[in-house]
């Protein structure tokens, strides 16, 4: 199964998800954001860094985790690819995160937006979403 | 499907699609194209977007869109929604992330004979001096006290510092400041992100470029702007950075449950999310959109300012001074008067992806551009050219917009599968333009065959009487940031 494939958009960056859990669908829809950043330069592992959000619904903890994701990324110039899921409900996520510190960034993402986003289980009981990154 | 029978020709350059079209639409839609153009806004979903705009509560007149409009994610690039203060909405979705991204252009008194032999030298000292911030950053990082400061004095503040001039001020739009700007509603998560990012360009479209002025359309504008033909110009294309981004993400993110819950508004997409205006939390929003606008206006000003350094430190004693004709945002929401229905309203303008275009006489531009209106800064897409133009009084009827650069045709990813990197650049050199790039993919990414012909958008604005072209730019070298 693929983690997540690019989308055609004229101004921005879609991307679609996939996950066999809610858990992997969140975890792949992070690694598609982070190929939108192109890490170039990877380095030492990072410190753990601890994530909490509560938002309104699964749409928005989906976008809300993605732009906190986000913010760490580019404040601590570190790319999380791992993920530890401590606890993650329909409105709420505890996680862990691991990665590499990096030198720098060869591409910008300004953040995840709701546009259009719906998260989805398809017939074959795989979650799905569409994201759109302004980019 | 929405088609070309759907609309309805107003002009040769101005179409509508009626209220009655869609259930939900509270005023009707309107798009500057010309007729050929039109086939092409077709093949993406900016329409629907557009209609999507055109059901927000309060919009007055008509959802409009300018030519150089394409897909984005809540209204199309290139929208325009005027919402009535007293019963309407505010959203942040509709301002966009980059909040005030926008143009800022800089005068030489030389003509381009006198600065070709130090321009492969000019460039490479921009490039060093101003750096895209996808790296390290500045090697400054900011205290949130300065950032603070920054948010609500914007460019005058760093005037005060000695970044700048009183000129930089007075031709700045809304004087690089404004003043309902409150740095107490800006999280520290966004003053974060703009510690280490004052005086950096950014990625993608954003864009510093050395340019020659190659043709004046009107001389008595030109002269009233300071421009002659092969002037040597320097174009700088940014905004608010990481900061702008996050203070967009914090309010949708508080808006939702305020909209679906306390305030019970329905919108066509949640990245419209919104409230009312003059909600506490409305009012909330508006001053931090503002202390992110004055944060974009100071970074474009610092920027100036490192452009200016490398200026004095190439040219030594051949320096003379680089002086503002203007800097204007594009991605913004403010507060101006029009008159609906035969009585003065005030609206809160919100323009994604439009230059605001006032006219001459209006009292919200300096003195010295009273008699022929705003100096209109409108980017081509790389290695194209760009213009100068000027703010008509016919540009009412479209709340004194134009559009804000040439408008994207093909997604990024598609440019990538076209083109490479290598080729733009080899293309570019062939035609006399350096490139100073991080790397080749972004260079790609932002090739002209994936925008639309400058030259037909701008000419729009001009037949439609949205602002009158002056100057014709061509540019000698592209930084995008080391």
């Amino acid at each position: 199964m693929k983690q997540y494939e690019v989308l055609e958009h004229t101004g921005d960056f879609r991307i679609r998800a996939f996950g066999k859990t809610k858990e992997d669908l969140f975890l792949n829809a992070m690694l598609g954001m982070i190929a939108g950043l192109r890490p170039e330069i990877q380095g030492s592992e990072s410190k753990i860094q601890n994530l909490k959000i509560k938002s309104y619904d699964l749409n928005a903890l989906l976008v809300d985790f993605l732009s906190e994701v986000l913010y760490l990324i580019q404040t601590n110039k570190v790319i999380y690819d791992k993920v530890e899921f401590i606890k993650l409900s329909d409105t709420e996520i505890e996680a862990e995160l691991s990665g590499h510190n990096i030198e720098r960034f060869g591409g910008d993402i300004k953040a995840a937006t709701y546009h259009g986003l719906d998260i989805t289980k398809n017939n074959d009981g795989i979650w799905e979403a569409m994201i759109l990154f302004d980019v | 499907m929405i088609s070309k029978k759907d609309f309805q020709k107003i002009n040769d350059y101005l179409w509508e699609i009626p209220k009655s079209f869609r259930k939900d639409m509270r005023v009707p839609a309107r798009i500057y194209v010309s007729g050929e153009m039109l086939h092409d806004v077709l093949h993406d979903k900016s329409i629907e977007q557009l209609l999507n705009v055109a059901a927000l509560p309060g919009i007055q007149k008509y959802a409009l869109a300018m030519p150089d409009m394409h897909e984005g994610y809540a209204s199309p690039i290139g929208g325009v929604a005027a919402i009535r203060i007293s019963d309407g909405i505010i959203s942040p979705g509709m301002c966009g992330y980059d909040i005030n991204c926008g143009m800022k252009v800089l005068k030489s008194s030389c003509s381009e004979k006198e600065i070709r032999p130090y321009l492969e030298n000019l460039a490479d000292e921009i490039q060093k001096e101003v750096p895209s911030g996808l790296g390290k950053g500045r090697k400054i990082k900011l205290s949130v006290a300065e950032i603070d400061k920054i948010l609500e004095g914007g460019v005058p503040h760093l005037v005060e510092q000695g970044y700048g001039n009183e000129e930089d001020i007075e031709n700045c739009e809304s004087r690089g400041r404004l003043p309902w700007a409150d740095a107490s509603a800006v999280s520290g998560h966004a003053k974060d992100r703009g510690r280490d990012q004052v005086g950096t360009l950014g990625s993608g479209n954003h864009f510093l470029e050395i340019q020659k002025i190659a043709e004046i359309f009107d001389d008595k504008a030109a002269e009233a702007f300071g421009l002659f033909k092969d002037q040597i110009i320097i174009m700088i294309h940014c905004g608010s950075r990481g900061l702008g981004h996050q203070v967009c993400s914090d309010y949708l993110r508080e808006f939702i449950p305020l909209m679906e819950g306390k305030y019970k508004i329905k919108v066509p997409d949640r990245e419209f999310v919104c409230v009312p205006f003059n909600s506490p939390e409305g009012q909330r929003y508006f001053s931090a959109m503002a202390a992110s606008a004055n944060y974009a206006w100071a970074n474009r000003q610092m920027i100036a300012h490192f452009v200016r350094k490398s200026w004095e430190a190439v040219l030594g004693e051949k320096n003379s001074p680089l002086t503002v004709l203007y800097d204007v945002a594009h991605n913004i929401i403010k507060r101006e008067k029009y008159l609906i229905d035969g009585e003065e309203t005030e609206l809160a303008v919100h323009r994604k992806g439009a230059t605001r275009a006032f006219p001459p006489g209006h009292p919200g531009i300096p003195k010295k551009y009273q008699q022929f209106g705003q100096p209109v800064l409108i980017p081509g897409s790389m290695g194209t050219t760009s213009y100068v133009l000027a703010g008509q009084k016919t540009g009412e009827s479209a709340f004194y917009s134009s559009c804000h650069g040439a408008g994207r045709t093909m997604s990024r990813h598609e440019a990538m599968k076209r083109v490479s990197g290598e080729d733009v650049v080899r293309e570019l050199k062939e035609k006399g333009i350096i490139v100073k790039c991080w790397n080749y993919r972004g260079i790609a990414e932002e090739a002209p065959l994936a925008y639309k012909n400058i030259q037909d958008v701008v000419d729009v604005v001009h037949n439609a009487g949205l602002s009158k072209k002056v100057a014709k730019l061509v540019p000698l070298a592209v930084i995008k940031g080391e």
